[in-house]
C-alpha cells in the first residue's frame, strides 16, 4: 500500500473491525476476571469486639491474641495499645520492667511497666507504645475503649484510632 | 550401537531423503545434522556447535542444570499436587501425611524442596557467569538481540524467586505464615498503592483461606506456565542469536588472525537462523576443529548435566530432612522470625533502611524492601544498554575492557551473600546481634 491514504475498501474495515472485536473481547475477558479476584466482602473479624467484664483484667497488662491487643489496667482506668509492630506488621512481645516509671502521655500521666520488642526485625517500644530503637517508623497505635450499654462488657473498637491521653475511667 | 537403518523404498531426489534417518550415535554428518532436523525432542539444536561454546570451564552449565532442576521440580510436583490439599484447615496435616504417613513422602518433599533451593541457587550463578562473561553483548551475527534474551532471564530469576516464595506459604507452618506476613506487608508499604496491592494479593485483610488459595494457583499453574513458556522463548532465542557468545568470541579472535576473505555459505535451518549465524559460516568448514556435530557431542552433555542434578538431587533427598514447623498460628510471631534464606539480605536491609529526617520517617520496609531492590533489578535489567564495552569483550571470561563493571558487580554480589550470612547466622531473637559462639538467651515463648 502506498503511503498517501487511500479510501478504505470493505475488506480493510471488516478485518478491521474483527481485530478490533477480538482485541476488546479479549480485554473484557482479562478484565472481568481480574476485576473477580478483587474480593467485595470481607469475611475478616468485626473491628468492634466484646472482651469481657472488666473485672476480668487484672491490674497491670493483659495480652488478647486474637484482637492482638494490650489492655492496660492501672486501678479503675483502662487504656489498649496494638501489639501490631508498625514496621512490618509482627506481634511484639511485652518484657516487663525491672522499675516501672512514670511518664507524661499525651498530656496524662502513665505508669510503664512494660516494654515492647519485635521478634522479626528488632524494633523497640517503650510502654506506652513510642518507638525508641529498630526499623519501626511510627509509634504502636491506641485504641478506643468502650463499655457495652447492655451487658457492661469491655469493648474495644479496632478502627477508631485514638491519642495517647486516651483513658476509659470506670464510675 | 546404531538404530536399525530404514529401509528405503522410494528413489532419491538428490540431497533429498524421503524417510526420516537418524540415530544418537550417528555415522556421517548427514545423519547428524538429520537427528537435529527429524526429532522433536532434539528441533531446538543447531546440527553444529563450537567447541568453545560446549567447554565446561565456559558456561559450566549452569543453564542445563537450572532446566534440569526445573523439569526435577515439575515431577516431584505432580505427586505432591495429588496428595497435598489447599485448604487452611488441612494444608498443615496434609504435608505432615506426606512427610510421615505417605510411602516415599518425604522422600519427594524432600527432592522437590532441595530442588527449589538450588534452583535459585543456580539461577543465581548463571546470571552471574552470564554477566561476568559479558554474554549478553552481540557479537559478529546479523539480527542477534542477546540483550533481549538477559532480560527474558532477569525475568525467569524473578519468577523463580517468587515460585519459591508461593510454595513457602503452603505448608501453612509458622515458618509459612510470618513469611508471608512479612513479605506482604513490604508490599503494602508502597505509598498510596500499596494496601491495596497487599490486599489483591492475601484476597483480603488478614492471611487466610484466600491467601492459600491465591498462592497455590500462583505456584502450581500461573507461575510455571509462565517460566515454561519463558523457558521457550530464552532457548530460541539463543538459537536466533547463534549460539553462545563464546562462538562469537571465537569469530572474533579467529578473523583476526586469518585476513583472506572466506566464502560464506548461509543455513537456514528450519528457517530459524537469520542472517549468517557465527555456527553456520564457511569458516567452520574452512576450520573443521571449531566445531563438533550437535549430535552426539552437545546431547551427550546435556545429558551428562541432566543426569548429573538428578543424581545429585536424588542423594541429597535421603539425607536431608525437610522441616516442618507447628502449624500456622496468627496469634505467636516465632523469635527469631526469619524469612527463606534467599530473602535473608532483604530481611536484613528493611531492618536497617528506616529512615529519620527530623519528624520525617521512611519506612525502611519501602526503602529496603521495595526502592532499593526496585533499583538494583531495573539496573540489572537494563545494564546490556549502560555497558559500551566492544564485542571483543563478549563472551569472554573478566575481560580487561569490562574490569571495573566486573568488579562492582562481584562487590554487589559479595554484599548481598555478606547479609545472608549475617541474617542466617548472626541474628538471634528479636533480630539482636550474635556472634555464633554465643547461646542466645532463653526467652518465654509466650507473654
Amino acid at each position: 500500500m502506498s503511503e498517501d491514504k487511500k479510501p478504505t475498501d470493505r475488506r480493510d474495515f471488516l478485518l478491521t473491525l474483527g481485530a478490533g472485536a477480538g482485541v476488546a473481547a479479549i480485554t473484557v475477558q482479562a478484565a472481568a476476571s481480574l476485576r473477580s479476584l478483587v474480593p467485595n466482602v470481607s469475611y475478616d473479624a468485626p473491628t468492634t469486639v466484646k472482651l469481657g467484664p472488666p473485672s476480668d483484667f487484672p491490674d497491670g497488662l493483659k495480652f488478647l491474641p486474637d484482637e492482638r491487643v494490650l489492655i492496660f489496667r492501672e486501678g479503675n482506668t483502662f487504656h489498649a495499645i496494638s501489639a501490631v509492630c508498625t514496621h512490618l506488621g509482627c506481634t511484639v512481645r511485652a518484657e516487663a520492667l525491672a522499675s516501672p516509671q512514670s511518664v507524661d502521655a499525651g498530656g496524662a500521666s502513665l505508669r510503664l511497666t512494660h516494654r515492647f520488642l519485635c521478634p522479626c526485625h528488632g524494633s523497640e517500644y517503650k510502654g506506652d507504645g513510642t518507638n525508641v530503637a529498630g526499623p519501626a517508623p511510627k509509634p504502636l497505635a491506641w485504641y478506643r475503649l468502650l463499655l457495652a450499654p447492655d451487658d457492661g462488657q469491655l469493648v474495644i473498637d479496632l478502627a477508631d484510632e485514638v491519642g495517647r491521653d486516651f483513658r476509659l475511667t470506670l464510675g | 550401537m546404531r538404530l536399525p537403518s530404514l529401509t528405503r523404498t522410494k528413489p532419491e531426489a538428490p540431497n533429498v531423503h524421503a524417510e526420516p534417518l537418524w540415530s544418537l550415535r550417528p555415522q556421517s554428518d548427514r545423519e547428524a545434522g538429520d537427528a537435529v532436523v527429524s526429532n522433536f525432542m532434539l528441533h531446538w539444536f543447531p546440527a553444529k556447535i563450537s567447541k568453545a561454546a560446549m567447554a565446561w570451564s565456559y558456561s559450566f552449565w549452569l543453564g542445563t542444570i537450572s532446566a534440569a532442576l526445573f523439569f526435577l521440580l515439575i515431577l516431584s510436583g505432580l505427586p505432591l499436587l495429588f496428595l497435598y490439599v489447599p485448604s487452611v484447615e488441612r494444608a498443615y496435616q496434609s504435608v505432615k501425611d506426606i512427610e510421615f504417613v505417605i510411602t516415599f513422602g518425604s522422600w519427594i518433599r524432600a527432592v522437590h524442596r532441595i530442588s527449589a533451593h538450588l534452583m535459585v541457587i543456580v539461577v543465581v550463578l548463571h546470571l552471574v557467569r552470564v554477566f561476568l562473561t559479558g554474554a549478553y553483548k552481540n557479537g559478529v551475527g546479523r539480527g542477534q538481540q542477546r540483550e533481549v534474551n538477559w532480560v527474558i532471564g532477569v525475568v525467569m530469576f524473578l519468577t523463580t524467586l517468587f515460585l519459591s516464595f508461593t510454595g513457602y506459604l503452603l505448608p501453612w507452618d509458622q515458618l509459612a505464615f510470618w513469611a508471608v506476613t512479612v513479605g506482604t506487608n513490604i508490599a503494602s508499604s508502597i505509598p498510596a498503592i500499596g494496601p491495596g496491592v497487599r490486599e489483591l494479593l492475601i484476597g483480603g485483610r488478614n492471611i487466610d483461606q484466600p491467601t492459600l488459595i491465591r498462592f497455590y494457583v500462583l505456584h502450581v499453574v500461573f507461575l510455571p506456565g509462565l517460566l515454561g513458556v519463558l523457558f521457550a522463548y530464552h532457548m530460541w532465542r539463543v538459537r536466533k542469536d547463534g549460539g553462545l557468545a563464546r562462538a562469537d568470541a571465537e569469530t572474533v579472535l579467529e578473523s583476526a588472525r586469518a585476513t583472506e576473505v572466506v566464502p560464506t555459505k548461509t543455513y537456514t535451518l528450519l528457517g530459524m537462523a537469520r542472517g549468517t549465524a557465527p555456527t553456520v559460516t564457511a569458516r567452520t568448514m574452512a576450520a573443521p576443529n571449531t566445531t563438533v556435530n550437535a549430535v552426539p557431542d552437545l546431547t551427550r552433555r546435556a545429558l551428562i548435566a541432566t543426569l548429573g542434578t538428578i543424581a545429585v538431587v536424588s542423594i541429597m533427598s535421603v539425607f536431608i530432612a525437610s522441616p516442618l514447623e507447628e502449624p500456622a498460628n496468627a496469634l505467636i510471631t516465632p523469635n527469631p522470625a526469619k524469612a527463606p534464606w534467599y530473602f535473608l539480605w532483604l530481611q536484613e536491609i528493611v531492618t536497617d533502611t528506616t529512615i529519620r529526617i527530623g519528624s520525617f520517617t521512611l519506612n525502611g520496609a519501602f526503602v529496603g524492601g521495595v526502592i532499593l531492590p526496585g533499583v538494583l533489578v531495573g539496573l540489572l535489567t537494563f545494564w546490556p544498554w549502560l555497558d559500551r564495552s566492544s564485542l571483543r569483550a563478549a563472551g569472554v571470561w573478566l575481560p580487561r575492557e569490562r574490569r571495573r563493571q566486573n568488579i562492582v558487580f562481584l562487590l554487589l554480589i559479595l554484599g548481598v551473600l555478606l547479609l545472608t550470612f549475617v541474617g542466617m547466622v548472626l541474628r538471634g531473637p528479636y533480630w539482636n546481634f550474635y556472634w555464633p559462639w554465643e547461646i542466645w538467651p532463653e526467652i518465654p515463648g509466650r507473654i
